[in-house]
């Protein structure tokens, strides 16, 4: 499948035709994509799509068995500590170290990087963890933890992130503090590669993103444009009428649509007014023949 | 571009985590001190002398046969001269004589049918299972001998007789070898003959290789001493295999290995906090047992490559196991062959040609012939030499094999 970015001028993050198998199952499939600095790349998919590994070998967990990648303007495949200085990962997987307090976590990944005036307490305080610093993350929910990742992530303040699915299975509170700490890190400056299989998620934090199913990647856009593309250019009107419901569709290429939206509005019996554009999973589905949840 | 962060800062971060999180592991520091302060008990408590006497039963009585001697040629027995021989006899170093009324008696004493309680020259035999006699003290007999009642006589005149020797099963091929030879040497004695073999005499040239232990022999405490330091070494290694699952299982190396660290770091760290951690328990062990005033310089030199190579093993055993019994498992299935030569020591001999192949087996042979035998820097160097041999090889695997499974995480 071919498709070309035009929009991305200067990339954070490139990948051109990279193919991982583990033994003789193909994870991905001849990948290309790029993602700009201060941009959020949404990567939706199901689970076993490649997303994770996609991931891992961008950020020289895995090396390509095909293609390069770069991160930074360096191959990841070189195994450059210059680049795991600018990077910042956040598993899918909570692995903190348990018996260290939350603090001493932070500091610690700190230490790996060279710094040693970490400002830990503002670090837990984006996270909403400042009190709670100096307790073991063993006495952690796993909301904490999913925050203290997050705070992990940005120890080193990094020019380019890869967050693998960071707000699965959290409660409303704690991913929303998550993504409003991604909206803020994208702000800055910093190269987002989100996977997530959060269709809502992707829609709210994503200035494009790309659908990936069965190791290869089916299309990247903004989430307006597929819903443009893929969802219906109308508007669906309900009016009450006497005892039943009238149900109108207006189309938006049609010459009088404006004289029949102003209608629908001053009508008396006005129940809603929809428009018709899809929902990104129902893109995905039709693209894919299958759901984001599988 | 220069690496952002120095190897070396980068090792030394990850070890002081390493040893924060040992630390902070209550089971395994629970067991670590137990270990220690039991090993320590157990060095005292061993015995630090050796009883090397073989009781020898006889019947009849020395003053018996001589008595009967004396008769058979009508001869006076000069009591005080007799028993000032007899004295002598039983005075042999390393011989006790047991002098019992009957050769049933003696059958049944070595077979462990019967005990014998002495004291001075009486001689009581209770059978097994009857209450032994107040004041007296056991005689555990190993061997028995019954002279024929004309042995004194037979034997001065040349003529040929027959002595019966009994010997426990478990009493040694070479003693049983030794003690025909005793009757035999006797039969001379009384016959007035010269052994036809000239022995040197103590005070005469006795080539004596090593250090010369005679009375003062290898203690249960010194064959156990390189075993107790060794399972010290283990254990720590059971510890650092046990860190290195859970940092694979909790996939925080992968956390590591997406910032500057690099596998090779994860791995000297790992290897340097085993081996500190191990070197520690292990001078704390030998200090307490105060094996350290010979050669402390070499024995802990000893020490630390055993402690290298046991970090070796743990890196093999911590990255094979899936969970902790698996863990555990590939602990014990790894470290239990490399105790093999630690048990040789406790038995006298040498240790069969596999023995001496296992890893292990330099470093505890090194640490007996220095601690126990008095080994020098020389005479050690084969030992170290393999021992680092075996070490590198080793960690090489052990590296290879972590590398491969984080890899795959």
């Amino acid at each position: 499948m071919e498709w070309k970015d035009e929009n991305v001028t200067q990339a954070a993050i490139k990948v051109e035709g990279i193919s991982y198998a583990y033994g003789d199952v193909e994870a991905v499939k001849d990948l290309s994509f790029e993602v700009a600095p201060g941009e959020i790349l949404g990567f939706l998919g199901p689970n076993g799509a490649g997303k994770s590994t996609t991931i891992k070998i961008l950020t020289g967990q895995l090396t390509p068995k095909s293609g390069t990648a770069q991160v930074l303007g360096i191959d990841v495949s070189a195994d450059d500590p210059v680049v795991q200085a600018q990077i910042g990962v956040c598993f899918e997987e909570k692995n903190l170290y348990e018996s260290m307090s939350g603090k001493e976590n932070l500091r610690f990944f700190a230490s790996l990087f060279g710094i040693k005036d970490v400002d830990t307490e503002e670090l837990l305080r984006r996270v909403s963890l400042a009190d709670r610093g100096k307790d073991r993350v063993s006495s952690y929910s796993k909301g904490m933890r999913q925050r203290l990742m997050m705070a992990r992530t940005l120890v080193n303040s990094p020019k380019a992130m890869f967050l693998d699915e960071p707000t699965d299975g959290l409660d409303p509170v704690s991913s929303q503090a998550i993504r409003k700490l991604i909206k803020e890190e994208a702000d800055r400056g910093a190269a987002v590669l989100l996977t997530t299989h959060d269709m809502w998620e992707a829609d709210e934090l994503s200035d494009r993103v790309a659908f990936i199913n069965e190791g290869e990647l089916y299309t990247i856009d903004t989430p307006e444009n597929l819903k443009l593309r893929y969802g219906k250019r109308s508007v669906k009107v309900r009016v009450r009428e006497g005892d039943g419901v009238r149900e109108e569709t207006v189309s938006l290429d049609d010459a009088a649509v404006g004289e029949q939206l102003k209608a629908a509005v001053t009508a008396s019996g006005l129940m809603t007014i929809h428009t018709e554009e899809a929902s990104l999973e129902a893109i995905f589905i039709q693209m894919t023949g299958r759901g984001l949840e599988g | 571009m220069s690496r952002p962060v120095s190897h070396l800062s980068i090792v030394r971060s990850i070890l002081v985590k390493d040893l924060k999180e040992y630390g902070r592991d209550k089971l395994w520091a629970f067991l670590t001190v137990l270990v220690l302060v039991a090993f320590i008990v157990m060095y005292w408590v061993l015995p630090n002398s050796v009883d090397e006497t073989i009781t020898v039963a006889i019947s009849p009585s020395f003053e018996t046969m001589v008595e009967t001697a004396a008769d058979t040629a009508g001869a006076e027995v000069d009591s005080d001269r007799l028993d000032e021989l007899v004295a002598g006899l039983e005075q042999e170093q390393g011989l006790a004589i047991v002098s019992v009324e009957s050769a049933a008696n003696i059958e049944a004493l070595v077979a462990g049918d019967a005990t014998a309680y002495v004291d001075g020259s009486q001689t009581i035999v209770v059978p097994k299972g009857a209450r032994p006699p107040q004041g007296m003290q056991k005689a555990d007999v190993n061997i028995g001998i019954v002279f024929p009642d004309d042995f004194l006589a037979a034997t001065a005149s040349g003529e040929k007789t027959t002595v019966q020797v009994f010997v426990d099963a478990t009493v040694p091929e070479e003693i049983r070898v030794a003690m025909v030879g005793i009757v035999g040497e006797f039969a001379y004695a009384v016959a007035g003959d010269a052994l036809p073999v000239a022995v040197p005499g103590p005070e005469e040239v006795y080539v004596v290789l090593g250090q010369d232990r005679l009375g003062d022999q290898v203690t249960p405490r010194e064959s156990f001493r390189p075993l107790l330091a060794f399972m010290v070494l283990l254990m720590e290694g059971l510890v650092m295999s046990a860190l290195i699952a859970k940092e694979i299982q909790q996939r925080t190396v992968s956390a590591l290995l997406v910032t500057p660290a690099t596998t090779g770091d994860v791995l000297a760290a790992k290897g340097i906090a085993g081996a500190l951690s191990g070197l520690a328990q292990a001078v704390v062990l030998l200090a307490a047992t105060g094996s350290l005033s010979v050669e402390p310089a070499l024995v802990l030199t000893l020490m630390l490559l055993g402690a290298v190579m046991v970090s070796g093993v743990s890196m093999i055993a911590g990255s094979a196991g899936k969970d902790f019994i698996g863990t555990l498992f590939y602990g014990m299935l790894f470290m239990i062959p490399l105790l093999i030569p630690a048990f040789a020591t406790i038995f006298p001999g040498s240790a069969s040609a596999w023995v001496r192949v296992l890893p292990s087996y330099p470093m505890v042979q090194g640490l007996v012939n220095v601690a126990t035998y008095g080994d020098g820097w020389s005479d050690t160097l084969p030992s170290l030499g393999a021992l680092a041999a075996w070490c590198a090889g080793l960690f090489v695997v052990g590296w290879f094999i972590l590398k491969r499974k984080v890899e795959t995480l």
